[in-house]
């Protein structure tokens, strides 16, 4: 089953036309690769699918219903983008991890502690102030606080771009244990193919603007990307 | 007693003596090419007959202040002036923002109302045009410095802070939540320097209506009691603008589906 289905997608920003009719579906439950070289409209793509922008045409299907007739902000909750940068709101990591809840006027209890390890962070990390941790810390709060709206989908942009080498492998793992746990779809925009190989069941490559082939990962041959 | 020093015969040639001073340094500026001669002498001639002009039709009201008649159709064209030409200059702030007047007027025109309104009814106006006119022009003045403030504000610290809110945005906040705090900044930071004035009242700031009350010959705790009384009603006023500002603002920051719009 299929929990978007993007038909003939085109979006210009400004004069530009970024993305040139793009058709892709996106399976329940898979984790879904966008890859390809600057400019070829990844992150445009994936800013359409919470509804950050909408289409200029074309057409986005989220389970089964169009998009442009989903409330943007439900959508959000639902559909949860991680962008590549991690930006701390003001306060602790815990206010960070609740703000989503919060907003949302959730009146569930919201497990902190869960986000956090399920993020590969020590519970214990929740009264520390946000902005004063490093960069690889900030993109694990920015995914355990992404976590806490309990997404059906996760949109994410480049999630370990400013990571430590070291450390890429770890948040690859994290990822892939969580939304498993949680039974995720993801949308993983990266411009690293064999990161997008170790990662993804589905590689759908971008290039210009329209996507070139999508194919199980076990049959995508990474030397046409570039 | 007017409490100026002279008559309006020999008030031209002081006139005349300040105009030197400001010739002396123009004639600098343009020795040092600051770049500012045209403007300084734009504003000086725009300025000083805007001046003039408003004193024509003060002499003409004043004679029939006590024929409402007469005087209250030019007082409200005079009002209606100032409140579109204060919002089309504060428009001018939000740059490249689409239809920044629709903000600025309605807020401008808000807050002097406001303002004014508790004045005439404390009676602090009456309601007649020498009470009204200057009344109305602080009112106006002040509330569109706070509305330039407050949008300049807001458009430089969106553009700054954009990744920001679009991540709130992301986290599925409405626009008017990503916006929260944001807006309280850019509100505070406009009501800044008139509560800066506030503390500093009478120290190193003496305001125009007290200035001008002791000028006139006013008893000073009469005139400071008056120019508190003003003083606070224009600082609701500003109050009352830099929030409808904040407010109005977002519908040109979002557009109907919480995004944020091209122009920024």
């Amino acid at each position: 089953m299929n929990i978007y289905e993007i038909r003939n997608v085109e979006v210009a920003l400004g004069r530009k036309k970024v993305l040139k009719g793009i058709d892709l579906d996106v399976r329940k439950g898979e984790i879904m690769a966008l890859v390809g070289p600057s400019g070829s409209g990844k992150t445009t793509l994936l800013r359409c699918l919470n509804r950050l922008i909408d289409p200029d045409s074309g057409s986005i299907r989220f389970e089964g219903k169009d998009i442009r007739s989903i409330d943007p902000v439900e959508l959000r909750r639902s559909a949860v983008l991680v962008p590549q940068e991690s930006i701390m709101l003001d306060g602790t990591v815990e206010n960070n991890i609740l703000y989503g809840p919060r907003i949302a006027g959730a009146s569930r209890k919201v497990d902190v502690a869960g986000c956090l390890e399920d993020a590969g962070l020590p519970p214990k990390m929740s009264g520390r102030e946000a902005s004063r941790l490093s960069g690889g810390e900030k993109k694990r709060v920015a995914l355990a606080r992404a976590l806490a709206l309990e997404p059906r989908v996760l949109l994410l942009d480049e999630p370990t771009v400013g990571v430590d080498p070291r450390k890429v492998d770890q948040v690859e793992r994290t990822i892939l244990q969580f939304s498993e746990r949680r039974r995720l779809t993801v949308v993983w925009v990266t411009h690293d193919v064999p990161q997008a190989m170790r990662v993804s069941t589905r590689i759908a490559n971008l290039k210009d603007g329209k996507v070139r082939e999508v194919k199980e990962t076990s049959e995508f041959e990474w030397e046409g990307v570039y | 007693m007017t409490g100026i020093p002279y008559t309006p015969e020999e008030g031209a040639l002081v006139l005349a003596g300040a105009s030197v001073l400001l010739i002396v340094v123009l004639l600098i500026s343009v020795w040092k090419k600051m770049g500012i001669g045209r403007e300084f002498v734009v504003g000086l001639l725009m300025g000083g007959a805007q001046l003039f002009g408003i004193a024509v039709l003060l002499t003409f009201l004043f004679r029939f202040d006590d024929d409402v008649r007469i005087w209250f159709p030019p007082v409200i064209v005079l009002i209606g002036l100032m409140a579109v030409i204060g919002g089309r200059r504060s428009a001018k702030r939000a740059s490249g923002m689409p239809g920044a007047v629709r903000i600025t007027t309605p807020a401008i025109i808000a807050g002097a109302a406001v303002s004014l309104t508790v004045l005439a009814l404390s009676r602090a106006m009456p309601l007649k045009p020498q009470f009204i006119v200057p009344l109305a022009g602080m009112a106006f003045g002040n509330s569109m410095t706070i509305c330039s403030l407050a949008l300049d504000r807001l458009v430089r610290e969106f553009e700054m802070n954009r990744a920001a809110i679009e991540t709130r945005l992301s986290l599925g906040a409405s626009s008017k939540q990503a916006m929260e705090d944001l807006s309280r900044r850019c509100v505070r930071a406009a009501l800044i320097p008139t509560i800066d004035r506030l503390k500093t009242l009478g120290i190193i700031f003496i305001p125009g209506a007290m200035a001008g009350l002791l000028i006139a010959g006013t008893d000073p705790l009469v005139a400071a009691e008056y120019q508190l009384i003003v003083y606070l009603m224009i600082v609701g006023g500003g109050i009352v603008t830099s929030l409808i500002v904040a407010v109005l603002s977002r519908s040109r920051f979002f557009n109907e589906n919480e995004q944020v719009r091209d122009w920024i």
